[in-house]
């Protein structure tokens, strides 16, 4: 399946995914993270003594998957967690829709970009399919897994 | 040249701290250039200097018994920090909640064309179970004409679609903001909810803002 699929467009799907996650992470994690709580109150999917908790750390770990997938360090487990991000982030809108929640807003990029719950569901499921895409396509020429792993053919791999 | 030498698991591990000081650089960058809260309104809905060390934003309804009882202790903030705290009005109308709340704010908003958006507003706290009634109108015009406004001036601005607007924009600001009850403030960008919440820990972060 990987085959079909050109090397460069696995590197524009993750570059994409993971400059969304970048976006998305900071504009949260600078804020303080009772905002975000607010936000995840409202999807009323998670009980309340949980809230905050996920607030301080889930901008934190977009951050930390969407540099991953940028730079291409542990790409597959890259992709695949922000594939199940995208996943979870999917059902929480959809629980919202099927519970008949009005909410101003996604609330996805914090104080950043407001996009309405379909216009939400149709992005992150855009971006679900792109996870699929790094994921099939990894490993990638371009990244921190390929040096890391040895995977640089210069002088000094002669003398090693 | 040091970097192409490495073995396995050191250039894994710089690999990981690359990534983590990512991270950390575009926490800080977006730290730095986020803006907490948008503090635009015109000029007659916003009390000290433009450039306080302090902003508090203010999402209010008129028709809210808790926005009049968070008055005083805004009031006192403002009077204690006189000079260093700068306010913003912003209309939040709760109209499922408040039949008059909107036609409240578009008479102090058009009291505030003519520099006296200040003291409607008092008016409208003052007076609040008297002018939320069925008899609105008339309180309404009693307060304009209290206040000395060019009544036709007033009454020509209240079917202004443009005055509608702005409330409507600020409403859309503070659903944004995902302001669910009123009053909030946004103190540079902290969020407190009610009279109590600000009294209690708004003026205690408005002292540590301004010694920053």
């Amino acid at each position: 399946m990987s085959a079909k699929i050109p090397p460069f467009a696995g590197v524009a799907a993750r570059v994409i995914v993971g400059a969304v996650l970048v976006y998305a992470g900071a504009t949260k994690a600078a804020a303080p993270p009772e905002e975000f709580a607010i936000v995840i109150g409202s999807y009323d999917v998670l009980s309340r003594d949980m809230v905050l908790t996920v607030a301080t750390f889930l901008p934190w770990v977009e951050l930390l998957v969407g540099w991953s997938l940028i730079l291409g360090l542990k790409l597959r487990v890259a992709a695949a967690s922000a594939g199940a991000l995208f996943a979870v982030f999917l059902f929480s809108l959809v629980s919202v829709k099927a519970k008949g929640i009005e909410l101003p807003n996604c609330g996805c990029f914090g104080d950043g970009i407001h996009l309405t719950l379909t216009q939400g569901l149709l992005f992150d499921a855009v971006l679900a399919a792109l996870c699929w895409v790094a994921w099939t396509t990894a490993p990638s020429a371009w990244s921190l897994d390929n040096w890391a792993e040895g995977g640089y053919t210069g002088p000094t791999n002669d003398k090693r | 040249m040091i970097l192409f030498a490495m073995d396995r698991l050191p250039r894994l591990i710089v690999s990981a701290v690359i990534v983590l000081a990512a991270c950390a650089g575009s926490f800080l960058l977006a730290r730095g250039t986020r803006k907490p809260f948008s503090s635009e309104a015109p000029a007659h809905r916003v009390l000290g200097p433009a450039d306080a060390k302090v902003t508090i934003v203010e999402f209010s309804d008129f028709e809210c018994p808790a926005c009049r009882v968070a008055e005083p202790p805004l009031r006192a903030i403002l009077k204690l920090h006189d000079g260093k705290v700068r306010l913003v009005f912003k209309h939040f109308p709760l109209e499922r909640m408040h039949r008059w709340a909107r036609a409240g704010a578009i008479a102090a908003e058009c009291a505030g064309k003519q520099g006296k958006f200040w003291d409607f507003h008092h008016e409208l706290y003052e007076h609040q179970d008297q002018w939320a009634s069925e008899k609105s109108e008339e309180h309404l015009a009693s307060y304009a004409k209290k206040l000395k406004l060019d009544n036709a001036a007033w009454l020509a601005c209240r079917k202004d679609p443009a005055v509608n607007e702005a409330v409507s924009a600020d409403q859309k600001d503070g659903l944004n903001a995902w302001v669910g009850s009123t009053p909030t403030f946004f103190i540079n960008g902290k969020r407190f909810a009610g009279a109590m919440q600000l009294s209690e820990r708004g003026s205690r972060w408005v002292e540590k803002e301004l010694k920053k």
